[in-house]
């Protein structure tokens, strides 16, 4: 915008939280121990069919939080508006997905 | 701008989000992400609804097989972390690690496709096609769209790291490489919820 | 500043099509969209002298058709959605303090593409027939060729390649009001246009992927053979019904937040005081906007969901009368005790109040599924939606460009041929619709192209094109207004009306980096709080310096055109064309990404008169 703009980041605190790659390789982890966790439950054909869609699910949304939160870095401040359009989408998008499966067939 | 000239070594810690640029960039872009989720909700829903709707021809339990799934999920998951560890390079300013985390991630991504188009021909001849029932139609556009985002991806990112060659590390190319990768995790992020929900619960039956 | 290059001297054709400054995409957004305006305002007065008389045989069936669908995709996506666009491109960057908007290019990209969608979607009168499945386009009607000609194919591409294009200025808009306020803007402190635009870009950003999914998946089963509508293989018609209107009904908030802003702003400004309980206004905006998205089913009670689906989804849509009553009343007792100045744009404003309620209270009524049951697709439906988005909308959108006509422009629309323009439209508007909510109880259909004499629809039916004709001559009348006004106006000068907010602190029309310093904003109303406690002109809140500004790129259009070219190519099932259309535009896009635009650098005209020693 101004040819000044850029002198601002000098106001800019250096925060630099993930000095190390550190969370990122625990996220790797944590997601493929979901993702074997998943695919196991269904291989073993040991669950519920009750049980096991449930669980797909906690596990999937769960690995989305830690890629969304660590990976994506939005635990880093400033990502309110972040938050609002991936939350808002999600709602939609979730709404919508209820919606079809309650209502499209009955 | 008059940023241009900001040579490697003078960045700031964060350069993605140094200039007023930089940080309309990366906020349009979670925005973009947000009407994305709306986008393959629709689509999720679309093939939820018509998923058991197979019009005689194969059904998911009988076309989907576990190790080519599990081995495509491998793949996107570890291309999703070496865009991060990507990201983390840039923050060093290490525009040589960055380039090569950036390259191993289109490559990932690459493979990725390749498993998909080996899958879809398999399933083309088992008569499971766009055209042979409401579950096909369901199956590639959902599928399919992401398949296009991945492919999308990896053009994308594989442009930046050639202009970065020329460029270098700067306050105009960090947020190109900073928004590549939040779509790269987003396209991560889809295909976990595709191999839950199209894959694990479509075999569960 | 190496290289830098000033584009002072850039006129003519070439810097329209070029374009990235906010305030000309606006005019650009004004004339084209004015110019479908006129086109489904053509469509509607065909539709009506069609239904003047009964058994009537002027367009007959299959042309009735083809006019009722593209007037309503017309008037709702190539009309009324790029006026909006218009106004907010020409306003919100001023009303925030901002020079420009976060994406200069991308705005531009999106004005190209909705123009582009628009002409592809039209072009189908003359490439055998306009779509004619309503502009809802329900299949199986759309989505088999049994029922259906070509033209919905230009509908599937045309609204696919303009949708993206309305899609991509919401995000530039959220980005603007996010990141580019002016020191001191508050989100408490921005005008209520401002936070309409806000809210209606939230609305834009998550109902639009809905519709694009929807177009895709019918131009699937269109173009590609798939299954998605086809009951015989599977497939569920149902599904197209919740998509679109998952889409669709918050895009009637889209429509109607941006007047509702529009009204706050003409009624506080032509009443001299503050906006009755701003808050609460805020509040109602925000929540009309998320309650949008919770009641899209209402439009499907008869489709046979169920008794607990209906009720929800029509207990959820009685609750946005709860906010809309509290805009309501905060315009009425804005009013209340105000020095009121009836201007045109107060005109239509103080207009709109009773006819918006009675669209609303109709909605009401509405909303309620067994009485639903009898008005669905009768004529009372469309009354009510005419009542919310011609007596709505229409009303805000004449009374925003009467407002800021000076701003965008510099001169006045005439006063007196303004109020020709409202009374002609209004009293038209009233004869046109008013008795169609009565032909609808009486069982009137709509979308069909006649009706048998002596059942009781002869008068109504007359009455009803007689006070189209009027809209139509009010219509003229703004015509006229302009290129007099364009002619002979007089010149507006920064603040022809008194105003309140920042866009009247600098000069009509603004220069193309709006402010020579960015302004300091010390309270709602900026430019108010600065005639009540300062000398009444804005503080700056930086010295004065050169002003950095993004080139015009060449690339939106072409961009546009290489989409356009694919889109027939699809249509016509060529496969070399679509890939040139989109080598076209992808090829732009490497080129954006590969080329640094450096920008060029202007000298305000303040400062050019301070080295002069003339002082501004």
């Amino acid at each position: 915008m101004h040819s000044e703009a850029h002198t601002s980041t000098s106001q800019r605190k250096p925060v630099h939280r993930h000095a190390g790659a550190k969370n990122h390789l625990i996220t790797f982890a944590v997601s493929i121990i979901l993702t074997a966790i998943a695919f196991i439950a269904v291989a073993s054909e040991s669950v519920d069919r009750n049980t096991l869609v449930p669980l797909l699910l906690i596990l999937a949304f769960v690995q989305a939080l830690f890629q969304l939160y660590v990976w994506m870095h939005m635990d880093q401040k400033g990502h309110g508006f972040a938050a609002l359009g991936m939350f808002s989408g999600t709602l939609v998008a979730l709404v919508t997905i209820i919606a079809f499966v309650l209502w499209v067939w009955w | 701008m008059a940023t241009h000239h900001a040579v490697n070594g003078t960045l700031p810690p964060e350069p993605e989000k140094a200039t007023l640029e930089g940080r309309n960039k990366v906020l349009g872009f979670w925005l973009f992400l947000g009407g994305e989720c709306v986008l393959f909700g629709s689509l999720f829903a679309t093939f939820i609804a018509l998923r058991d709707q197979v019009n005689g021809g194969p059904t998911a339990s009988e076309l989907f097989q576990m190790p080519v799934v599990a081995l495509a999920t491998f793949i996107l998951l570890t291309s999703s972390l070496t865009s991060v560890l990507g990201i983390l390079a840039m923050h060093r300013n290490k525009v040589g690690q960055m380039q090569a985390w950036f390259a191993i991630t289109v490559l990932l991504g690459l493979a990725f496709l390749g498993l998909e188009i080996y899958e879809f021909v398999e399933y083309y001849h088992h008569g499971h096609m766009l055209t042979s029932s409401a579950f096909g139609s369901a199956f590639y556009t959902l599928v399919g769209f992401h398949g296009g985002h991945v492919l999308f991806g990896v053009l994308w990112i594989a442009l930046l790291i050639a202009q970065s060659f020329k460029k270098g590390l700067t306050l105009v190319t960090a947020p190109k490489f900073y928004v590549a990768s939040l779509y790269w995790h987003f396209v991560d992020l889809v295909w976990v919820f595709i191999f839950t929900v199209v894959y694990l619960m479509g075999m569960v039956e | 500043m190496s290289g830098q290059v000033t584009y002072a001297g850039r006129k003519g054709l070439w810097d329209w099509l070029t374009t990235v400054d906010h305030k000309k995409i606006g005019i650009l957004y004004l004339i084209a969209g004015g110019i479908f305006f006129l086109l489904g305002g053509l469509e509607a007065i065909l539709i009506r002298i069609q239904l003047m008389y009964p058994n009537y045989d002027f367009v007959g069936g299959s042309t009735f058709n083809e006019l009722i669908t593209m007037h309503g995709t017309t008037m709702i996506f190539l009309a009324a959605m790029p006026i909006i666009f218009a106004l907010m491109n020409a306003v919100v960057p001023l009303q925030i303090g901002a020079r420009d908007v976060a994406y200069p290019f991308i705005n531009a990209l999106g004005f190209w593409l909705f123009f582009f969608g628009g002409l592809l979607l039209n072009l189908s009168w003359f490439l055998g027939g306009a779509p004619d499945a309503g502009w809802t386009a329900y299949p199986p009607l759309s989505s088999g060729h049994d029922f259906s000609d070509q033209g919905v194919d230009f509908y599937v591409i045309g609204l696919q390649i303009a949708g993206i294009g309305t899609w991509i200025g919401g995000i530039n808009f959220l980005a603007t009001i996010v990141n580019m306020r002016a020191p001191g803007m508050t989100y408490m402190r921005m005008p209520l246009f401002t936070w309409a635009t806000f809210v209606t870009s939230l609305l834009i950003l998550f109902a639009f992927p809905a519709i694009t999914v929807s177009l895709v998946l019918l131009m699937f089963d269109r173009l590609f053979g798939a299954n998605f509508f086809d009951v015989n293989a599977g497939g569920n018609v149902i599904i197209w019904q919740h998509l679109f209107w998952v889409f669709g009904h918050p895009e009637v908030y889209i429509l109607i937040l941006p007047a509702f802003g529009i009204i706050s702003e003409v009624v506080s400004t032509f009443a001299k005081k503050r906006l009755f309980g701003y808050s609460a206004m805020v509040f109602a905006t925000v929540l009309i906007g998320f309650l949008g998205f919770m009641v899209w089913a209402h439009h499907m009670f008869t489709v046979g969901m169920g008794p607990i689906a209906n009720a929800l989804f029509g207990v959820a849509t009685m609750l946005i009368a709860v906010p809309t009553g509290i805009k309501i009343f905060n315009w009425l007792f804005t009013m209340w005790g105000g020095q009121i100045r009836f201007t045109t744009a107060n005109l239509f404003a103080t207009g709109f109040i009773p006819t918006f309620v009675m669209g609303g209270t109709t909605g009401v009524m509405l909303s309620v599924p067994p009485a639903d049951y009898q008005y669905h697709d009768s004529y009372f439906v469309v009354a009510h939606f005419h009542y919310v988005i011609v007596g709505g909308l229409v009303f805000g959108l004449f009374a925003g460009l009467y407002y800021w006509w000076p701003k965008m422009f510099g001169k006045k629309l005439n006063e007196t041929l303004g109020k020709w323009n409202f009374w002609l439209f209004f009293i038209g508007f009233h004869l046109t619709f008013f008795p169609q909510h009565f032909l609808g109880l009486m069982g009137m259909p709509r979308r069909v192209y006649t009706y048998q004499a002596d059942t009781g629809l002869d008068l109504g039916n007359f009455i009803s094109t007689i006070g189209a004709f009027g809209m139509g001559l009010g219509t003229i009348v703004l015509l006229i207004n302009i290129i007099v006004s364009i002619r002979k106006g007089e010149p507006a000068g920064a603040d022809p009306w008194d105003g309140r907010t920042l866009e009247w602190a600098i000069p009509s029309p603004a220069p193309e980096y709006n402010f020579a310093q960015t302004p300091l904003v010390r309270g709602l109303d900026a430019l108010w709080t600065e005639k009540m406690s300062g000398n009444g002109k804005m503080l700056p809140a930086e010295p004065l310096g050169e002003i950095h500004m993004p080139s015009p790129s060449v690339l939106p259009i072409i961009m546009s055109i290489g989409l356009f070219i694919a889109g027939f190519g699809f249509m016509y099932h060529n496969i070399p064309v679509i890939i040139g259309g989109m080598a076209i535009t992808f090829i732009c896009m490497i080129i954006r990404s590969l080329v640094d635009d450096h920008g060029y650098h202007v000298k305000p005209k303040e400062l050019e008169d301070g080295e002069k020693g003339v002082k501004a």
